[in-house]
């Protein structure tokens, strides 16, 4: 297991090296979003042939939700966090062919055809904890910019400026395996074992 | 002391800081069990998310800012002493502490309050705070329980009725919902189960084990013991802190039970590892106490 401090946008070089329990530190550039209306609005443009209004090329996509407030010396950013990836999974191998991100993001993982689809174009994803927005938010330097705010602040396509932002955890890398895959297998394997395990502590209990 | 009725201001402003400090610190028994999870980790990956975990609860205590952007919306558990007096609408007072809060937070939360007919997302919406009210019997004080629910916490709760169900059915049947929910609830939790009673009796007492606090004894032998089995079984999983692996996927496994008929309900529920729960006491005297 490594810790890596990595500059966007990353190349092939670093996502290939990344193995899964690797902790990423990021400089450079993300881009955020908790919506699932979001997604929605991307998968239709990608349909149109129409380019979302912030540019997804080759980007770190976070299913993160941030808070950013108006002052008068600009717009704070007042916390980040991530949010569950799983439900985006219909729609996240479209986007990772389509836009090359070269990492995405969340917590919870994400399923088989998502991991396929990383290892296709070479992208890894990275786990965050949830419930670790001071840790998170302090790598935070500035909102450079937000696309459709129409929608709530935390769906809204957001671009930042990072500076050391993590920790970072990957959980699937770009080479096939995923830590979710890997652990609900093995849970599933040992479950009848644990049930008769349980079994066995009962009647010990009860006689 | 002098009987004060219980104003619409107390409660008001007791739920409305209940939900603050829910966001902003976890409990003490977390804090401990977290520190023993570190202890018993052997492996790199899941002792480092230990370690994010209590840094991150440590920093949001000190600073004053939110452990997690999602903040959930807003559930409490009232229980009322029956030689309570009211001075005002107490549970109006819920609903307005709620959008006092909205409006006074610092740092502010995001919207959640999601309408589930047309998926419009707000600060408010019906039946919202979620309030369950029970009676204590002679008490002078109203309890309350304050456990913001959110995203990752509250979906993977589940429901099933069983008919005279043998306990090998139902501690099988549990394990199934702990290995589908797997790390989606940002593990280590707190597990709470209802067995018995009615369908929404059964989900009712889940709810409140999950806001038992770790080490409490059941004064049920049966459930203790089933307890500290679940807990082993649940923890051999192998999901671990925030699914990196290891020995700690649940802090605690906390079941009660209730009579009813032949078809039991069996009722799971999940905290997260920040384990959103506070609780104050409002006395008949006019005080105010803060439990946790
Ligand atoms: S499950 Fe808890 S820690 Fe995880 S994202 Fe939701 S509120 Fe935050």
């Amino acid at each position: 297991m490594s810790e890596y401090r990595l500059k966007t946008p990353l190349d092939r070089e670093d996502i290939d090296k990344l193995r899964i329990g690797d902790v990423v530190y990021l400089d450079g550039e993300i881009i955020t979003t908790a919506g699932f209306p979001t997604h929605q609005r991307i998968m239709d443009a990608i349909a149109r042939s129409e380019e979302p209004p912030i540019n997804l090329k080759g980007a770190v996509f976070l299913h993160m939700g941030s808070c950013n407030i108006d002052t008068p010396d600009g717009v704070v950013t007042e916390y980040v966090n991530p949010t569950t990836s799983t439900r985006f999974n219909a729609f996240m191998p479209t986007l990772v062919r389509h836009f090359g991100f070269t990492a995405v993001g969340g917590k919870g993982g994400m399923d088989q055809s998502c991991v396929d689809a990383l290892q296709e174009t070479g992208c890894v994803y990275f786990s965050m904890i949830g419930g670790a927005a001071p840790l998170l938010t302090e790598g935070v330097k500035r909102l450079v910019e937000t696309g459709w705010d129409d929608l709530i602040t935390q769906f809204r396509l957001s671009r930042f400026e990072v500076e050391n932002f993590g920790p970072l955890m990957v959980a699937i890398d770009a080479h096939g395996h995923s830590r979710y895959a890997d652990l609900t297998k093995a849970a599933t394997d040992k479950l009848s074992e644990i049930k008769r395990k349980l079994r066995e502590g009962r009647q010990a209990s009860t006689s | 002391m002098r009987q004060l009725p219980v104003t619409y201001e107390m409660m008001k402003s007791t739920t409305r800081d209940l939900y603050e400090w829910s966001l902003k610190k976890i409990p003490e028994d977390s804090k401990v069990a977290l520190r023993s999870a570190l202890d018993a980790e052997t492996e790199d990956a899941p002792k480092k998310a230990l370690g994010f975990m209590l840094r991150s609860a440590e920093r949001a205590e000190t600073e004053d800012t939110l452990l997690c952007s999602d903040s959930g919306v807003p559930t409490y558990s009232v229980k009322i002493g029956t030689g309570v007096e009211f001075g005002g609408d107490i549970k109006q007072a819920i609903v307005d502490g709620f959008a006092d809060l909205v409006e006074t937070i610092e740092p502010p939360i995001l919207k959640f309050v999601t309408n589930p007919l047309t998926g419009e997302r707000s600060y408010r919406g019906k039946d919202m705070p979620i309030v369950s009210w029970d009676i204590i019997s002679g008490a002078d004080y109203i309890d309350v329980t304050c456990a913001p629910k959110a995203l990752g916490g509250g979906r993977w709760a589940a429901l099933e009725i069983f008919s005279y169900p043998t306990l090998d059915e139902i501690e099988g049947w549990i394990m199934d919902m702990v290995v589908r929910a797997g790390s989606q609830h940002c593990p280590p939790v707190t597990i709470g189960i209802g067995i018995g009673g009615s369908f929404d009796h059964a989900a009712k007492l889940a709810k409140q084990q999950t806001l038992r606090p770790f080490g409490t004894p059941n004064p049920e032998p049966i459930l203790a013991d089933m307890e500290k089995r679940l807990l082993e079984a649940v923890n051999s999983t192998g999901f671990g802190p925030m699914g990196t692996g290891g020995v700690t996927t649940a802090l605690g496994v906390h079941i009660d039970y209730a009579s009813g008929h032949g078809f039991t309900p069996v009722a799971i529920a999940f905290n997260c590892w920040i384990n959103r729960r506070t609780r104050a006491k409002i006395y008949n005297s006019g005080e105010v106490e803060r439990i946790e």
